[in-house]
């Protein structure tokens, strides 16, 4: 073994031998690093929680709809109008900064779908493969529209879960042919049930054809009904959604003080303003956790600096038998970093614990993660060293020959 | 025994040493200088605060001295630093104390090893030494024991047991006798004794007159000086 770590070993026999001073020394560490603990595994359980709320309700989508405010309000019918195009979708996913994906949407109402001697009348919407991603939708089977689909204008189609559940009651729908309006089409995929909507729209009787072909084929009009905006940061939706606007007023040639002719619909921003506020309030008990870890430093300082006048006789000892100004040094060093990062482990377990006991009796949310251990040691081990490495310069001052003079009796 | 190459385990020439209490300097060593040859058994007599200790700190490299030269084993020391210093005390001198100075919460075979934790190479046999070193002090049923737990006299002879687990060639007592009763004080002697005939240069430091007189030589020291010299 080295000197230093038979030095290492000797902390570490010294404090377990003497566990009293050792666990009063950790403990203004421990708590610190609980709190902090906690904070952290409540607050990334909070977060997570909020953020599938934000997935569930989309809350991170903005559709931008053709018509003006006043004539969005008519569910039931298409509208049929002409100031919407894949042009307007093309310069916000350019030049828009805070927009991630931007998918064109047409739809149109009564469209016949048949297979075999079964038919339906649902709506069609024609989309853009990103689609399904901004809507938060997932295939229950087969898939979504390709890259090929696309450019080939190909005759595929999706279904939503109840169309498949109505024209294929046995399954099998993957693959088949089915006659939508007058063409027919490929069964790619069936959309996940995804249950109704606001305003009793059932989502699942809809069917999904790409939009090139939708554009050219099916509906063969060039005009789009929405465009679907997933923005990179659901706290700036309002920002993005301004940005749009703005945008769009430019390209619409929509002079200042006339209405717009479309309408950007943002998601309730109740959840938005939530994790704004969990993030600040993370913020701050995460502040007041580190001013406790760094008092918990503090603590440890002052009780080996008052612990060394009652060691004196301890250093006097080893170095008369050898022991260099630096092996004192080193050992007090090492005491505090041990104390302090056991002081961290102490803490974090007991933060951890507590964070998921408020979990299980439903008191808060909780995420355990690698997070917490890792913060919390690394400052555990800085603190250690920050504020040994007073205690242990003076501990090395220590005039051996003094301190083993004055216990002369 | 490592660097044994001089025949002259000490030589220090006009040491002199003062202590500053505010504006106070009390001058406790005023121009010692003395010579210790390999294998001696040397007393250092004087009344207390005769400066004796203080002598003897300097010798063992415990404290330096305000001026004066000094070889240890032939290696000037006068001027050499901390690990040089602290090295020296480690592997060429052995400390016993008046007060014994073991680690409370340190069993008698890890007071003895304490040393070997200094030690710029850990020997593979430590615990082997060490249980020797216990065994030649007679102590070796008492390996286990803290401190607390043992006498006066056995705490003593796990200090002796201590200062020779390195082997050193210099074996330096402050009043080694002072804190023990006649009995274990005889006892305690008898090893000093044993360990010179053994080859070991032994530095005692005592108010004793009769414990000095079991020296080969006598020094006495009176007002920061070494008086006399001459054997006992």
């Amino acid at each position: 073994m080295s000197r230093s770590s038979r030095i290492a070993h000797d902390v570490v026999a010294s404090l377990i031998a003497d566990r009293t001073r050792s666990f009063l020394m950790m403990s203004g560490v421990a708590v610190g690093v609980a709190v902090l603990s906690a904070v952290i595994v409540i607050g990334q359980g909070t977060r997570e929680q909020i953020l599938g709320l934000v997935k569930k309700h989309a809350l991170d989508m903005l559709m931008v709809r053709a018509g003006g405010e006043v004539q969005v309000f008519a569910p039931r019918a298409d509208r049929g109008l002409n100031v919407l195009f894949e042009a307007d979708a093309r310069a916000i996913q350019s030049s828009l900064p805070g927009v991630r994906l931007v998918s064109v949407v047409q739809n149109q109402r009564g469209i016949n779908v048949v297979a075999g001697d079964r038919s339906v009348v649902t709506r069609a919407f024609g989309v853009e493969m990103d689609w399904l991603e901004i809507r938060h939708r997932g295939m229950a089977e087969g898939e979504f529209i390709s890259e090929s689909d696309m450019a080939g204008m190909s005759r595929v189609v999706m279904l939503g879960a109840g169309i498949a559940r109505r024209l294929f009651p046995s399954g099998g729908a993957i693959g088949s042919t089915v006659r939508v309006g007058n063409d027919p089409y490929t069964v790619k995929g069936v959309l996940i049930e995804m249950g109704s909507g606001a305003g009793g729209d059932d989502w699942d009787d809809r069917i999904v054809v790409p939009f090139t072909t939708s554009s050219r084929r099916l509906f063969n009009r060039p005009s789009l009904e929405q465009i679907v905006i997933r923005v990179a940061d659901a706290r700036r939706m309002h920002q993005t959604a301004d940005r749009v606007r703005e945008l769009l007023r430019v390209r619409h040639n929509v002079s200042p003080g006339e209405p717009d002719d479309f309408f950007v619909r943002e998601p309730e921003d109740v959840e938005g303003v939530a994790l704004e506020t969990s993030s600040t309030l993370r913020a701050m008990l995460i502040a007041v956790a580190l001013v406790a870890i760094v008092a918990g430093g503090i603590v440890i300082m002052n009780l080996m600096l008052l612990a060394i006048s009652q060691r004196a006789h301890e250093i006097g000892v080893r170095r008369a038998v050898g022991a260099r100004c630096a092996d004192i040094t080193r050992q007090f060093l090492l005491e505090s970093l041990f104390v302090s990062v056991a002081g961290g482990v102490l803490g974090v377990v007991t933060g951890v614990a507590a964070a998921a006991g408020l979990a299980s009796a439903g008191m808060a949310a909780a995420r355990i993660t690698w997070m917490p251990f890792v913060i919390a040691l690394l400052a555990c081990a800085a603190i250690g060293l920050l504020f040994g490495i007073h205690p242990a310069r003076q501990a090395a001052l220590v005039d051996p020959a003094a301190t083993l003079r004055q216990r002369k009796l | 025994m490592p660097g044994t190459t001089s025949a002259n385990v000490i030589q220090a020439s006009g040491l002199t040493k003062s202590y500053r209490k505010g504006a106070l300097e009390t001058p406790v060593l005023q121009g010692v200088s003395l010579t210790i040859a390999r294998a001696e058994f040397v007393a250092i007599r004087g009344t207390s605060g005769c400066g004796k200790s203080t002598l003897l700190n300097i010798l063992g490299l415990l404290d330096q001295p305000d001026s004066g030269g000094y070889l240890l084993d032939g290696v000037d020391f006068s001027q050499a630093d901390d690990d040089a210093r602290s090295s020296a005390r480690n592997q060429r001198i052995g400390f016993v104390f008046q007060q014994f100075h073991l680690l409370d919460r340190a069993s008698a075979v890890q007071n003895v090893m304490l040393p070997l934790l200094y030690a710029e190479d850990e020997p593979a046999d430590g615990a082997a030494r060490a249980a020797r070193a216990l065994l030649a002090v007679g102590l070796s049923h008492r390996m286990h024991h803290l401190p607390g737990e043992l006498s006066g006299g056995e705490q003593q002879r796990v200090a002796i047991a201590r200062s020779l687990i390195n082997d050193p060639a210099l074996i330096l007592a402050d009043e080694p006798t002072g804190n023990l009763d006649e009995r274990n004080g005889a006892e305690v002697m008898e090893i000093f004794k044993r360990l010179h005939l053994a080859g070991r240069t032994i530095v005692l430091v005592t108010h004793d007159r009769a414990l000095a007189g079991q020296a080969d030589r006598v020094l006495l020291m009176q007002d920061g000086r070494v008086a006399v010299a001459g054997a006992a």
